[in-house]
């Protein structure tokens, strides 16, 4: 026997243990929203990528992990984007990405979920409770939500510290569209 | 004093809008011109977010004063000035007028193009009344800073007129807008005596 077939026996075999495994596609969107002046702006993370498994009767054996790159977070105002971007409050040249990994799920009854995960941004890790619907399916969703303090994480930290101009609180919010894993 | 306008003179509602509206200018203006060379950061924020609370100030004055001049009218042209001053003052005063309007208000559609909120002294947010668009917010800027030009010059041909007025007229142009007594106008004077 070649080592090829040998080895689709194998992959065969270990499937079961994996059926649960999804990957991000498309019509998926990860945003972002705060206040600035007492006005809401709002952004987006085009580019993050989810790898996810799930089974809502094993929760022990879930695992999520969410890759986030921050050169390209775009509120929509190029004016804001330069200084998101820049050192003071992302500082995606020297962070390039964040992301976010979870091994703890707690059932919040019905399609309800939370996620007790770690956030890792701009060199800071700090636990983040994402919660979330999971609709099954062919395609199964995530529509979830968390809440992020900003400066925990030095995001707009010194001179921008002031929660009068830019409150702590951080919105996120994200739908994730899964297809089973390759 | 009366509140209203008398005839030969301004009253105290008007003359307060007048100087009031004088001494914002002066300090609007000098803070428009230098806030701009300010290096990015809250600092810089705070400035700007001034500047914009002091405009919508004026320009809430301006609508303010406006009404007060339809309802309180004005005095009648000081005696012996010749039909076509009093021509050039009232289109003058016209133009002031329209000035303090579209200085404040090409200013608000200048942010509300750049998508920047408008926050009156950190108490209450303003809505935009342009959509966000980068020509139109580099139009404005401009049309800002040229209109506030405009403004600079006609006010400053309108004060050495009241002062032309005052020291080689030696009429009561300027000491009428000024609380009784803190100008002389000879003229006055003697056609009182007279």
């Amino acid at each position: 026997m070649s080592p090829r077939s040998l080895l689709l026996p194998l992959l065969l075999f270990a499937a079961p243990a994996l059926a649960a495994d999804y990957v991000q596609a498309p019509g998926s969107a990860l945003t972002f929203a705060g206040k600035y002046q007492g006005e809401v702006f709002t952004g987006k993370f085009p580019g993050f990528a989810t790898r996810f498994s799930f089974d809502p009767a094993q929760l022990a054996n879930a695992k999520l992990d969410v890759t986030i790159p921050l050169a390209t977070a775009t509120t929509g105002n190029d004016d804001y984007d330069g200084e998101l971007r820049g050192d003071d409050f992302f500082a995606s040249a020297k962070f390039a990405q964040a992301r976010y990994t979870a091994t703890k799920f707690r059932a919040l009854g019905g399609d309800r979920f939370a996620a007790d995960g770690t956030l890792s941004l701009r060199g800071v890790s700090k636990p983040v409770t994402l919660e979330f619907t999971w609709t099954p399916g062919a395609k199964p969703v995530l529509a979830g939500k968390a809440t992020v303090s900003r400066l925990a994480f030095g995001v707009g930290g010194g001179d921008w510290a002031d929660t009068g101009l830019i409150p702590d609180a951080i919105a996120v919010a994200t739908k994730v569209v899964f297809t089973p894993a390759p | 004093m009366s509140l209203k306008n008398p005839n030969e003179r301004w009253g105290a509602v008007s003359q307060s809008f007048h100087w009031l509206i004088v001494l914002l200018l002066l300090a609007q203006g000098t803070i428009g011109l230098l806030m701009g060379d300010m290096a990015r950061g809250p600092d810089k924020i705070a400035v700007y977010a001034f500047h914009k609370s002091v405009g919508i100030t004026i320009l809430a004055l301006a609508v303010a004063r406006l009404l007060w001049r339809l309802y309180a009218g004005r005095p009648a042209p000081v005696p012996g000035t010749p039909a076509w001053q009093e021509r050039v003052a009232s289109l003058m005063h016209g133009a002031l007028y329209v000035l303090l309007f579209a200085v404040p208000i090409s200013g608000w559609v200048m942010n509300s193009a750049a998508g920047f909120p408008l926050q009156w002294f950190g108490l209450f947010n303003l809505p935009s009344i342009a959509a966000h668009d980068h020509d139109l917010h580099e139009f404005t800027e401009s049309l800002h800073e040229w209109l506030f030009w405009t403004l600079i010059a006609l006010a400053a041909a309108h004060a050495a007129a009241a002062a032309y007025h005052h020291l080689f007229q030696h009429d009561a142009t300027l000491a009428r807008m000024l609380p009784r007594g803190w100008l002389h106008a000879p003229s006055q004077e003697n056609r009182d005596v007279a």
